[in-house]
């Protein structure tokens, strides 16, 4: 007779974040832990060798040897990636939340490979129409956000071609409610058509601004992808995923107040960068710029994607 | 529908109190000489005294230094009715406010709204002339255990700065303190020191105590109260006074009355009279040996059960869980999912991320295992 495993029951210590002790602290009953979530942040899946030779136990040796670090107290730093459930375990295939730069050119990124949010009106005179008389990719209005078409757009499916995009994708793996994370102090997230605001869930201690956008209730940024044609060099109307398709989340961002009237946030965090980078219709400007990732994040797939953008001034 | 969330129902949040414990031994020494500049006046580099002059502050270490703990306060007092009180003492009136403030805030109030007097339980006798050891929060944190409080004494009856201090020690304990305590004083429980001899040297062979036969408890004479939420040791001033004296030291020619340092003669406790606050608390503290007793630190916890069933997180959002959004843990769709864990979130409804707990490394999930993660969230 042996002992039983008693490896089932774990006993850990949590440590509270930083917006725990903030909402515990404000004593208005915000604090109130309703729900759990796995983490595997750490997890590198490449290692997982499941062609060795030596058999399958061997086939996560490597992964079950990855060293573990100590809790982050930043609740925007810890559980990046999740696992998920889904109640069926057959699944080869899952769907990705993939950026799309390849729609028109209203979706493309700039050639700094960000997007470019002008913060005030002398900044989207300066980038609206470049010297050759086209619109410059990737640059958003920050001040008036319905003056140019250029928007983000984020597409979610099953990215292969093994898989036909005719198929549609299992409901299941469909992703119906978005989350948008942008640091509150330089934007906001406002709609394509009319540029109104998307209304901000919370704003943490780190001020930094959560919007849930789900399908149901805000279809001017969350919709169906309905085009299921393959995509070709002439049609792209599918997206940028290449096989079965979700839905589309599409956004504009909206500077801040804070940085269309101050400069004091471009000169704490921020640089400053010429034409010859940023462009622009008259060449040899100056424009104070800060740099930011907008975090999307699909909450029932918990895929989660960072859209790099840069805010910009015009100084001289 | 996928879901990277799973709630907690009723039954998988658990709420326990665990109390901790923590030996904290004072060496005698820190207190009573190792900072000492001069010895008679002047309590040590360790030992701050304010203008005021009620009471003086005792550091681990150089007060001025970042690395000091404040470790106790010590000052002393006496009744109104203490034949001690007279107008000529020095700080006669703030010795008598203290031995007040003290009483109000550990005895609380008569039915006639007069402050009670320090009062020993066990024979209702009063306690006229104390001194008070108020221990830092730092180190009692939410109250001294019970029966865990030692403060040994000095009690050779002359005074010498050559260690001879301690040549006979008298030790105070609250060896009853976990059965026998009381529970009338608006500051919480205290229980009573009782005295006892703890070293006998110089040639002398008795007991330290007044009729105190040795290795039997029921004969140590009560000197002084324990406040255990408070963190306050009340100590009679009896202690420094033979029999004659009225005191509880024997009435030996080797032990007599204790001298407290050379400013004063052997008068035991009368020495308040002539001296401050200060001067005379550093008189008590040349006769420190040793100060021990365990803290109590009271620890609520909310136990969350995180149930993991076999269906359910079998999945991953990793980006390099995929390759062109097929699985890289399969090969087959019939192949069994697998995904790791290395974090247990804990969520608001708005999925505000609250609490975070770590395993020490990944754990493997698939739809053949389940677990029970008990994630303890301490306040």
């Amino acid at each position: 007779m042996a002992f039983l495993d008693n490896s089932g029951d774990i006993i850990l210590d949590a440590v509270l974040t930083d917006t725990g002790r903030m909402r515990l602290a404000r004593g208005d009953g915000s604090f109130k832990i309703v729900k759990f979530a796995l983490g595997d942040d750490e997890i590198n899946y490449e290692l997982y060798n499941k062609d060795d030779s030596r058999g399958s136990a061997y086939y996560d040796l490597e992964v079950l040897q990855t060293p573990i670090l100590e809790a982050f107290t930043d609740n925007a730093a810890s559980m990046k990636s999740k696992l998920i459930t889904i109640p069926r375990n057959n699944l080869l295939f899952l769907p990705i939340t993939k950026l799309n730069t390849t729609f028109d050119a209203s979706t493309n990124m700039h050639s700094t490979n960000m997007f470019l949010v002008a913060v005030d009106t002398a900044t989207e005179d300066e980038l609206f129409v470049s010297s050759t008389g086209t619109s410059i990719d990737g640059v958003l209005m920050g001040e008036s956000p319905t003056r140019s078409g250029n928007r983000i757009r984020l597409d979610q499916g099953l990215d292969t071609t093994e898989i036909s995009p005719a198929r549609s994708l299992d409901p299941l793996l469909v992703e119906t409610q978005y989350a948008i994370e942008i640091d509150n102090r330089l934007g906001s997230v406002v709609d394509n058509t009319d540029g109104l605001a998307a209304s901000v869930s919370f704003v943490d201690d780190d001020s930094l601004a959560t919007y849930f956008l789900s399908r149901g209730t805000d279809r001017q940024f969350v919709s169906d992808i309905q085009d299921t044609t393959a995509n070709t060099a002439s049609n792209t109307n599918g997206g940028s995923i290449r096989g079965p398709r979700g839905t589309k989340l599409v956004f504009k961002v909206q500077s801040s107040l804070e940085l269309n009237t101050s400069d004091y946030l471009f000169d704490t965090i921020g640089s400053t960068e010429l034409s010859a980078v940023i462009g622009g219709k008259s060449g040899g400007k100056t424009f104070k710029t800060i740099d930011t990732n907008i975090r999307v994040t699909g909450v029932n797939t918990g895929y989660r994607i960072d859209i790099p953008v840069k805010f910009v001034k015009l100084v001289s | 529908m996928a879901t990277t969330f799973k709630n907690f129902l009723s039954n998988d949040v658990a709420n326990t109190r665990t109390l901790l414990h923590e030996a904290i031994p004072i060496t005698g020494s820190i207190v009573s000489g190792t900072y000492s500049t001069t010895a008679t006046t002047d309590g040590g580099e360790n030992v701050k005294t304010y203008g005021h002059g009620m009471f003086e502050s005792v550091y681990d270490y150089p007060f001025l230094s970042s690395s000091a703990n404040h470790i106790f306060d010590i000052t002393a007092g006496y009744s109104a009715a203490s034949a001690l009180s007279g107008a000529a003492n020095t700080q006669n009136s703030k010795k008598i406010n203290l031995y007040n403030q003290m009483a109000q805030y550990l005895n609380g109030y008569a039915t006639d709204g007069s402050i009670k007097p320090f009062k020993m339980p066990t024979t209702n006798a009063e306690m006229k002339e104390v001194f008070f050891v108020p221990f830092a929060r730092l180190l009692t944190k939410d109250e001294i255990k019970k029966g865990s409080v030692t403060i040994e004494m000095g009690l050779t009856g002359s005074y010498n700065q050559d260690g001879s201090n301690f040549l006979i020690r008298g030790k105070l304990i609250d060896f009853s303190g976990s059965e026998g305590y009381y529970v009338d004083s608006p500051a919480g429980e205290y229980g009573v020191l009782y005295g006892t001899s703890s070293h006998l040297g110089n040639g002398y062979a008795a007991a330290v105590f007044n009729d105190e036969t040795l290795g039997n408890s029921a004969t140590m004479p009560a000197v002084g109260l324990i406040y255990y939420q408070a963190g306050v040791a009340v100590i009679s001033g009896s202690l420094f006074n033979d029999e004659t004296d009225g005191g509880v030291l024997n009435d030996d020619s080797t032990l007599d009355t204790t001298e407290l340092g050379t400013l004063f003669t052997p008068t035991g406790f009368q020495a308040i009279t002539g001296s401050t606050l200060d001067v005379f608390g550093n008189a008590i503290l040349n006769r420190v040996y040793n100060i021990s007793y365990n803290n109590t630190t009271e620890l609520n916890s909310t136990i969350y059960f995180c149930r993991v069933g076999h269906s359910e997180f079998n999945y991953s959002s990793n980006p390099t869980y995929l390759s062109g959004s097929k699985l890289r843990v399969k090969t087959r769709a019939s192949d069994t999912p697998v995904a790791y864990f290395s974090t247990v979130g804990l969520y608001s409804a708005d999925n505000e991320l609250l609490a975070v707990a770590k395993l020490s490394e990944p754990l493997r999930k698939d739809p053949t295992n389940e677990v029970t993660l008990r994630v303890r969230l301490d306040y």
